[in-house]
């Protein structure tokens, strides 16, 4: 595994090393700027010193708790401090009249909740079958252990596991962190034309709203979606 | 056997990393760590496993009259201890458990461990684990977490009197060695008597431990043979936030364990403060928090984005080394190449640096898995001393992988240089390909790498991308192996150790279903598992093998192919790193060198020709570490896989597998060899599209080249390959010609060619081959 970069630059390390250019002649040229961090400094003496007496252990954690927790219970207080509203759908957990207002401009009041984004988006078994292929050897075990392949869930005692693999992408170069790259040479020259010619991309991009349009009256005027969704 | 695995013998893709002593990146670890313990039949188990040893010899365990005359410990009572007694009895002329008297080191030692965080709430410590179960504690690094509270729970749980050990794993080898030795002197015992450790292919201890440092995979190995974990009172999982696969699975068993076992008490150990998610795991198990001994780390970003975070590096630290008070430096980069390049970059740098202005001397010192301990070393030397007296002082610049990150403390760093990358595994199992892609940190990585430059005193930390990417763009904590690992070894331990319902098994964090799926199809395919997925004999046997089940298969179906002394070789180099050298500066000598043993059948061959050569020369007598220099050999992987070898071949004659080799003289020796690798390796085939691209088959179906380093002197249309590396190409390294005929009659469940899907070529091709065969035996049939 040693051997990465065996292709690339076998040719550069063929230069003897006392031959080389000195890298460090550049030192002087270009210093790397740092600026100090805005918060966040790591300051674990201070916030340790208060338990540092050795105090029964309830109030070391504690204390631990208070730095850990605030954060998470407050998120979980406000979701439900939006919800005073007296009507609340029993299925998506919002109110059944402001949800329709807000659920799509296009159509105004006259859509029932029932057909709000928010919450078909929430009602069980409304989405389709997984397109996992039905003939895996892996599939039909884990059916038999109680997964269910349609329902979303992922693996584990509550099911609460990721449903998809971790993905990452090779990374070949030593672009820092943060720093935007072109995709690559070839995708590059494609685009180039075009972001010349600005009258062709809004062309485009009105097409494809047209297009998003139609195919939405297709979905939302026609009953036997609608039934399937569970609107009916 | 030989009928279950007849028809689908087979296999399926190693992982990127193949070596057992590699501990490079953190990432390796589980796999790295399989013992190669064995039987199962349990009575016959007892003589042959060394971590068995002591199961039945209780009468001369803890030998009677259990402790010295005199012991401090004689009126101690178990779990009702305080610190005040233990204090006492460590006080003591004479060493409790031994008798011995206490060395004068060990006073020196008491003195300092006295000054450790955890000390001052050893009872706080007590009280808590003597009321609860299952505990979970947090400590910032360095403040005695490994070394002290397995000590504290010896001196409470009194193992002598009852037979059970404590036990404390932690995720490498290294550190289970070391910090082992380490609480030896502190006891003042011998290591391996009353302290030992466990590792893999090297057991420490003896009928005398009463506490042992272990890998956390060598636990696991342990529960596949004694599903309870009987032999121990106490089960400490150190350093858990590193969540290695081993230890999240370790911690699912041991969940349920604790629930059978009210007897056996649990400590999950982790250095950083996420203790909340295994509190809430472990049944809202109470929390006990130690302040550390760290200094306040001012921390500093770059204001652009970095384009290129190892000039980058190199820059700042010269930077700090002109321009900084006293402190040594640590510089996180992603691998061993980056790193080797960038010490001899910076070395340059500084004498330059020297020259033209007054600088102090600074050594650079790399640090990764696969360096030589005796190198590793060098990272605790004290920094060089000044040109002359009242010059500046000199600096120690330590550049590693993240494995200073948390699991090897170093003193004396003030600075820390993090340009936010490191090498971690991933998954792919739609190729099914284990990889270790340069991937950016998490947010918590980042902070524990901060937290380095505060050990000795205030420090600063220079981040090499922007405070808003630390912010928008960092994950906040990495993710878990088991997350982004290939979990065939996996399913086929928790099969063994007795898990029936994977779907439900209660892990921390359950990998995806696909994940799952791939592993039971690869086990399928191998015939370790059946149709419902339940464990076959043959799987049962792989499992015995501390091996990837492709591997553990070959091995096993090795005898019908008259070959299985050569596939152990194989097996053994296949699980050490390269022992190819091929240094930057002598590349053409060494591939001059690597031509002398060529085989043209390809990689396999030509390494089984060096493993032969070297074996040659060790037998008569003559030098191997100087031969394997002249041929660019690595001595030390050549001798490892030698030791592999020894214990694979254990192994074997334990479950009765023939050693038998075919004549060498025989025209089939090479053939039969690389028939057997056909039956572990059928998942990993590549067919030529044209000259220079392979395609992978099936699933996988990625174009590929064959790596510059392969050596394959005939025309192969079909090969077979150990790993498939990503880079900016794709490659297939160590690669072997194959007839395509193998696979059809070694792998007929994989390549049936009525159920198969896509790659019409291919499918056309096999179909062809297929024919050919069917007219073949027709014809010898017809005579
Ligand atoms: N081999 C050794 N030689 C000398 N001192 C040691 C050795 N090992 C540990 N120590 C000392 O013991 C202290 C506690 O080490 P220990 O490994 O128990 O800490 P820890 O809390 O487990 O830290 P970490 O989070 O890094 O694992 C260290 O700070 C060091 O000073
Ligand atoms: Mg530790
Ligand atoms: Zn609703």
């Amino acid at each position: 595994m040693a051997s990465e970069e065996w292709s690339d630059d076998a040719e550069s390390e063929e230069v003897p090393l006392q031959h080389k250019r000195p890298f460090g002649s550049g030192l002087k040229r270009k210093r790397v700027v740092f600026v100090p961090a805005s918060s966040g400094n790591l300051n674990s003496t201070e916030e340790s010193k208060p338990s540092e007496s050795s105090g029964p252990s309830k109030s070391v954690s504690d204390i631990y708790l208070s730095i850990v927790m605030p954060k998470g219970a407050e998120e979980t207080c406000t979701d439900e401090a939006n919800a005073p509203a007296p009507d609340i759908c029993d299925i998506c957990k919002l109110p059944v009249n402001a949800a329709s207002d807000a659920a799509d401009a296009g159509k105004p009041s006259s859509r029932p909740h029932q057909a709000s984004i928010a919450h078909q988006v929430c009602i069980a078994h409304s989405h389709p079958p997984s397109a996992l292929d039905r003939s895996r050897m892996g599939l039909a075990v884990l059916e038999a252990q109680g997964w269910d392949p349609d329902a979303r869930n992922g693996l584990g005692a509550l099911n609460q596991g990721i449903s998809f693999p971790i993905k990452a992408k090779p990374k070949n170069n030593t672009v820092g962190i943060g720093v935007e790259v072109p995709k690559d040479v070839a995708t590059r020259k494609k685009e180039k034309p075009q972001m010349l010619n600005a009258k062709k991309v809004r062309k485009m991009a009105s097409d494809d709203k047209r297009r998003q349009e139609k195919l939405r009256h297709q979905f939302y005027g026609n009953p036997e979606v609608e039934k399937y969704l569970g609107l009916s | 056997m030989a009928d279950e695995r007849s028809s689908k013998v087979s296999k399926l893709e190693r992982k990127r990393s193949r070596s057992p002593v590699d501990t490079n990146s953190s990432t390796k670890r589980a796999k790295v760590e399989k013992t190669e313990d064995s039987d199962d039949d349990d009575k016959k188990a007892i003589e042959h496993n060394p971590y068995l040893s002591h199961w039945n010899d209780g009468s001369n365990g803890f030998s009677e009259g259990k402790l010295p005359v005199g012991s401090a410990l004689k009126h101690f009572k178990r779990r009702q201890t305080t610190a005040k007694q233990a204090s006492k009895a460590e006080d003591g002329d004479n060493n409790p458990f031994t008798g011995e008297p206490h060395s004068e080191q060990y006073f020196t030692i008491l003195k300092a461990r006295r000054n450790l965080p955890v000390h001052k709430q050893r009872q706080e410590f007590l009280d808590s684990y003597q009321k609860s179960q299952i505990l979970v504690f947090v400590g910032e690094t360095g403040s005695g977490k490994t070394t002290q509270i397995p000590q504290y729970v010896v001196y409470d749980e009194l193992p002598h009197l009852n037979h059970k050990m404590v036990a404390c794993t932690q995720p490498r080898r290294v550190a289970a060695m070391s910090v082992a030795q380490r609480v030896a002197d502190e006891l003042d015992v011998n290591i391996g008597e009353e302290v030992g450790y466990s590792i893999r292919f090297e057991d420490k201890t003896s009928s005398k431990t009463i506490l042992k440092y272990m890998t956390d995979g060598m636990l696991l190995r342990e529960a596949m043979h004694d599903h309870t974990l009987s032999r121990y009172s106490c089960i400490i999982l150190d350093e858990a936030h590193e969540r290695t696969l081993a230890t999240d699975i370790l911690m699912a068993l041991l969940k349920g364990i604790t629930q059978r076992r009210p007897d056996l008490k649990l400590i999950v150990m982790s250095a950083t403060l996420d203790a909340q998610k295994f509190q809430r795991y472990f049944f809202d198990a109470p929390l006990l928090v130690v302040p550390g001994r760290t200094h306040p780390v001012e921390i500093f970003y770059t204001p652009e984005p970095e384009k290129d975070y190892v000039e980058g590096a190199i820059r700042t630290v010269l930077q700090i080394h002109a321009g900084e008070a006293e402190g040594d430096i640590l510089l996180f980069l992603t691998g061993e190449e980056e790193i080797e390049d960038t010490c001899r970059k910076i070395s340059l740098e500084v004498d330059e640096l020297i020259r033209e202005t007054d600088c102090g001397p600074m050594n650079v010192c790399p640090l990764y898995g696969t360096l030589p301990p005796h190198q590793q070393q060098r990272i605790f030397d004290p920094p060089p001393a000044p040109f002359k007296k009242g010059g500046r002082p000199g600096r120690k610049c330590i550049i590693s992988t993240n494995i200073a990150e948390t699991s090897l403390t170093i003193d004396g760093i003030v600075y820390v240089v993090d340009p936010g990358f490191s090498k971690q595994k991933i998954y792919n199992p739609r190729l099914r390909v284990e990889s270790l892609l340069v991937s950016a940190i998490s947010k918590a990585s980042a902070q524990q790498r901060a937290g380095r430059a505060g050990r000795t005193k205030p420090g600063k930390c220079f981040r090499l991308y922007t405070e808003k990417a630390f912010k928008e763009e960092l994950i906040e904590q990495t993710y878990p192996e088991i997350l982004r690992s290939n979990l065939a070894n996996t399913v086929l331990e928790l099969k063994k150790l007795g898990v029936k319902d994977l779907v439900h098994f209660d892990l921390m964090d359950p990998p995806a279903p696909e994940t799952m799926m791939r592993a039971l199809e690869e086990l399928n395919y191998l015939a370790c598992l059946d149709d419902e997925g339940e464990l076959t004999q043959l799987g049962s046997l792989a499992s015995e093998f501390p091996l990837d089940p492709a591997l553990a298969v070959m091995l096993i179906s090795s005898p019908e192919f008259y070959c299985s002394n050569e596939i152990l070789s194989l097996t053994a180099l296949l699980s050490v790193p390269q022992i190819f050298l091929r240094p930057a500066q002598k590349r053409r000598e060494a591939d001059e060198m690597k031509n002398l043993f060529k085989h043209n059948d390809g990689d396999h061959l030509t390494m089984l020709n060096v493993y032969h050569a070297f074996k040659g020369i060790l037998g008569r007598g003559e030098d191997g570490k100087k031969w394997c220099h002249q041929h660019y050999l690595s001595f030390r992987h050549l001798s490892s896989a030698d030791n592999v070898r020894a214990q694979l071949k254990r192994i074997m004659e334990t479950h009765g597998l023939d050693l038998v080799s075919t004549d060498f003289s025989d025209r089939d020796y090479y053939t039969n060899i690389r028939r057997a690798l056909v039956a572990g390796f059928f998942m990993q085939v590549a067919k030529r599209e044209n000259n220079k691209i392979y395609r992978t088959l099936k699933d996988n179906n990625s174009a590929v080249m064959l790596h510059p380093s392969t050596v394959l002197g005939a025309d192969y249309d079909w090969v077979i390959y150990n790993e498939f590396v990503l880079t900016s190409k794709q490659y297939v390294r160590t690669v072997t010609g194959i007839r395509p005929e193998w696979l059809l009659e070694l792998a007929p469940q994989y390549y049936d060619l009525e159920s198969w899907e896509g790659q019409k070529d291919v499918k056309q091709a096999l179909k062809a081959v297929a024919d050919k065969m069917r007219r073949r035996a027709a014809m010898k049939a017809g005579r």
